[in-house]
């Protein structure tokens, strides 16, 4: 991997650099959309298949997940040892373990650019000494992972990357953060992880501060499973590069497009005999085409083809959310690209608190020119209907 | 807009159930170019206004698809309805997505591949189904959602829906009175329109042939279109002499045909065979010129398609089940003529043509879902394989997206320091076709992609098969021959037309739903819409009692 800082934001932390992998220059900060989340079953078709570039027919980057998260987040009956993830595996049942050396070797056969090490994920509102183990844990499968990784011959055309655990604890996150960096000429990156969206936005943001601020400079900070439109620019703001997330595509197919004017339901009747586009400025497929929203009010969460093209259209918006990000880095304006992103995003329905302290944090006021503008406590996404998530 | 719709057959002496070769051209009064049907060839089924599974791009790109059928129905949900709401020329065609240059549209206000038992159509109106439940459309309102919709084709509204009552005779000479008006209304001029270039007597009307399963019914249909008319008759659709002058085409509804014929010869449970199907087909034809286009509906087959282009001299059809056949997870990979990889009658394990039954019939395809194809690296059609075995240079692939996928032309940039990165040898290289066990894996994964990819290519097998019809049809008329009429034989003998696979790949497809563990919202879902569709039938049915 190359990575290079290009731009720097004079006022927060914000920065763009570019990042060369083996299939392809990425410019940071920027969104991952994530694809199938499911396993794939036993190795041997992608060790077929040549790798999951080939299989899939995808020729830019790709990134994987170790498999921890999966493991804890879709089955309750894992259990976590010293040696690995023990669960009953979702084919036939037979108790298996995921080891940190497996957990790699999947991933060779995969074959993504970047690779994540396994993790001892906890849910970020677990507390005591679960949450202190789990860090050191994750520390030690660490060493095992750039073990196997260093001694495969993989680690010029992948990188591994470390994931940053401690819970909600600023001191285990600091110890965590000193180990890892200690380890620094071994690992390409650096992820923060167990942040699962349970916790508060307040405390949500200091634990992104506190890791984007000791992360070292030359390596890219990628935040997980992070996708909501505030959230991503707070995390850029603090000095986050990179971030994915299911929420652009799984709300989708609900039925919800985003906007610069906040996330629209597709699915309410004041839509049904709008022959305009969701975003009349959006260079996506679906509204450059001219797709009208009562048309897409017709048949979404009906039919497939009306969810492919909400979904081109929200991945095209989180693109288009990152892209002006840099730009207004690299022109020196990236405050102001907050304050107007923030005012038209929530508009009279006011700003969240969280996002005002954690963008002041770093030196944006996003009240300066209005301090009468309205707030809103609590995490602050604007829907349109509770229940679309 | 106005166009016009032209159809011409290569051959001149044709008796009149012969199969035949013919070009469908819809011509447009605005000067951009025709948009051509080779016939023998296909109709592309739409849900909802949409091709299933496919996005814009995917319908664009998918160059076989060339005249798509659409349902006016769903959209009686709002009044108006809202693709009267779409301003400009080829409002339709805009609301719709599709390109004027590259689709014909046609618009009937039934889904005839709809299975629903509906209400009984009043003297004025036509039950038509919504999500909101049952709606009446009169012909006046027919009339005028399709001169504001400017479809290319538009179907006359005719009282030929599936319904449950016995049909007695007289009934059966009131539904043809009834089409036969209807027809009429669609065909006056209206006072407003005179004036208007667009009045619908410019427009390409097709008609539902009436009669039910009774020959001497449709026969009489018939011969209500090719009657000179008289009197007040005459004065509405002056100039037209008859309403057949201004009927461009025919068309066969074969779901509700063959539910009057197992309703009326009970206790047939089995759907009713395509043998007793054609003589009701010929009925019809029988007094009619042979000149005009005939398009049949809610074929369950490659092997019926065949039967009524040899029986009957069909030229277009639906092709709803095939692409149909996506949702459940199932490859179509057959061609006609059969090529000679699949006249071998034994199985063989290191081949990649489908599968022989018991009776050794070969399936029509692959069921993706089933776990054989975990590991199947090949691509998905083995029909074109042949062809590949003797010129190493050029392997002919199947053209759709999932056999020969393209990258997009364009990448859309979305700041100053992206642009410098693209690299374009990467961009513009050619891709390897998507695998049988891709696709296995994306429809185990309940992955959305997986139906659009099998959507397009059962699409294509669909075109290569029309195709492979016509190139025949060509050849026979050269050298005089027939050799189509054997051709059919042997598709007939080598390929399953039980289906059986398609029976298979459901089960596996609701299995997988059923993991899901969504399945059962879904048919919770389902029962609780069957229960209000209950509910509206029983309204529908004691408003008209006591109309
Ligand atoms: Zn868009
Ligand atoms: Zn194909």
């Amino acid at each position: 991997m190359q990575f290079e800082v290009i731009a720097k934001c004079h006022t927060t932390r914000a920065r763009v650099s570019r990042m060369k992998l083996a299939h392809g220059v990425t410019s940071l900060p920027t969104f991952m959309p994530v694809a199938t989340q499911a396993a794939i079953k036993g190795m041997k078709i992608l060790e077929e298949a040549g790798g999951a570039h080939q299989f899939q027919g995808w020729k830019h980057n790709l990134l994987t997940d170790s498999g921890g998260f999966q493991l804890v987040s879709l089955n309750k009956f894992t259990k976590i040892t010293e040696e690995g993830a023990l669960f009953a595996s979702p084919f036939d049942g037979a108790p298996t373990m995921l080891t940190a050396k497996e957990s790699i070797s999947i991933q060779h056969t995969i074959g993504a650019d970047i690779i994540m090490q396994l993790d001892d994920v906890v849910s970020s509102l677990t507390v005591g000494p679960r949450v202190a183990e789990a860090m050191w844990r994750t520390i030690r499968w660490l060493d095992r992972c750039i073990e196997t990784h260093e001694k495969s011959g993989k680690h010029d055309v992948q990188n591994l990357f470390a994931i940053v655990q401690g819970g909600l604890d600023h001191e285990l996150r600091d110890q965590c953060l000193q180990e890892m960096i200690n380890r620094k000429d071994r690992v390409a990156g650096y992820a923060i992880g167990g942040l699962s969206g349970g916790e508060e936005k307040d405390v949500f943001w200091r634990i992104i501060k506190q890791c984007a601020d000791k992360l070292p400079e030359d390596r890219p900070r990628y935040s997980m499973g992070i996708g909501f439109a505030e959230d991503l620019l707070v995390c850029v703001a603090l000095g986050v590069d990179m971030a994915d997330c299911v929420f652009p595509t799984r709300t989708a197919r609900f039925g919800v497009a985003l906007t610069f004017n906040g996330p629209l339901n597709l699915r309410l009747a004041k839509h049904a005999s709008d022959m305009g586009p969701i975003d009349e400025t959006c260079p996506c497929p679906t509204c450059s085409d001219g797709y009208s929203r009562a048309f897409l009010h017709h048949n979404i969460t009906i039919e497939t083809a009306a969810a492919h093209a909400v979904t081109q259209h929200n991945l095209v918006f989180q693109a288009r959310m990152m892209g002006q990000a840099r730009n207004a880095i690299i022109q020196g304006t990236f405050p102001d690209y907050l304050k107007s992103f923030f005012r038209n995003y929530f508009g009279d329905q006011g700003y969240p608190e969280w996002c005002i302290n954690a963008l002041r944090s770093v030196g944006v006021d996003l009240l300066e020119s209005d301090p009468s503008a309205k707030t809103q406590t609590g995490s602050g996404a604007k829907w349109e209907r509770v229940d679309t998530r | 807009m106005m166009s016009t719709l032209s159809f011409s057959l290569l051959q001149s002496d044709l008796a009149q159930f012969a199969p035949r070769r013919g070009l469908l051209s819809i011509r447009r009064l605005d000067g951009s170019p025709n948009v051509d049907v080779n016939t023998p060839g296909f109709i592309t089924a739409t849900t909802r206004g949409l091709v299933p599974h496919l996005s814009r791009d995917h319908v664009r790109s998918t160059s076989s698809i060339r005249w798509t059928h659409i349902a006016f129905e769903s959209f009686l949900d709002r009044v108006p309805p809202i693709p009267l709401l779409q301003s400009g020329p080829h409002s339709l065609h805009k609301f719709l997505g599709f390109r004027p240059n590259q689709h014909i549209l046609s618009l009937s206000l039934r889904d005839p591949s709809d299975q629903r038992i509906m209400p009984p159509n009043g003297k004025d109106h036509v039950s038509a189904y919504c999500m909101s439940g049952v709606r009446k459309v009169t012909p006046q309102m027919w009339k005028d959602f399709t001169t504001a919709c400017t479809p290319d084709i538009i179907v006359a509204l005719s009282d030929t829906s599936l319904s449950d009552t016995n049909y007695s005779q007289k009934r059966l000479t009131k539904s043809v009175e009834r089409s036969t008006a209807w027809l009429a209304h669609l065909l006056q001029s209206d006072a407003k329109s005179t004036s208007d270039p667009s009045s619908p007597r410019c427009r390409n009307i097709l008609v539902n042939m009436a009669g039910g399963d009774e020959p001497r019914a449709r026969a009489s249909f018939s011969e209500n279109l090719i009657e000179m008319l008289q009197g007040v008759e005459f004065e509405q659709v002056n100039p037209l002499r008859t309403l057949d002058e201004g009927v461009s085409g025919y068309i066969f509804e074969l779901l509700p045909l063959r539910n009057d014929i197992r309703r009326d010869a009970p206790p047939a449970r089995e759907e009713a065979a395509i043998s007793s199907v054609i003589p009701l087909l010929k009925a019809s034809l029988g007094p009619l010129p042979i000149t005009k286009p005939r398009i049949a509906h809610s074929t369950s087959s490659p092997h019926e398609i065949l039967q009524l282009i040899r029986d009957v001299g069909i030229d277009i059809f639906d092709i709803h089940w095939a692409q149909r056949a996506a949702d459940i997870g199932i490859a179509l990979d057959f061609s006609f003529p059969v090529p000679e990889t699949h006249r071998q009658s034994e199985n063989n394990d290191s081949q990649r043509q489908p599968l022989l039954d018991s009776t050794g019939r070969r399936d029509l395809g692959h069921n993706l879902f089933d776990v054989k194809y975990g590991n199947d690296h090949s691509s998905l059609a083995s029909y074109l394989d042949e062809q590949s075995s003797d010129s190493a240079t050029q392997h002919p692939t199947c053209p759709c997206a999932a056999c020969s996928p393209h990258s997009p032309a364009s990448h859309i940039t979305h700041s100053s320091v992206d642009q410098t990165y693209l690299d374009p040898t990467t961009s513009t290289a050619p891709q390897h076709s998507y695998s049988r066990a891709y696709i296995h894996h994306l429809l185990h994964t309940h992955e959305m992609s997986s139906h659009s990819l099998l959507a397009m290519h059962n699409i294509a097998v669909m075109d290569a098969f029309f195709s492979g019809i016509r190139q025949l049809l060509e050849t026979d008329l050269k050298n005089k021959e027939s050799k189509f009429l054997e051709e059919v034989e042997r598709f007939c003998n080598v390929y399953d037309d039980k289906m059986s696979m398609f029976r298979l790949a459901k089960e596996d497809w609701s299995t997988v739903e059923l993991e899901r563990g969504k399945g059962r919202l879904t048919r919770e879902k389902e029962k609780e819409k069957e229960k209000e569709k209950e509910k509206e039938r029983e309204k529908e049915k004691s408003a008209t009692t006591t109309a």
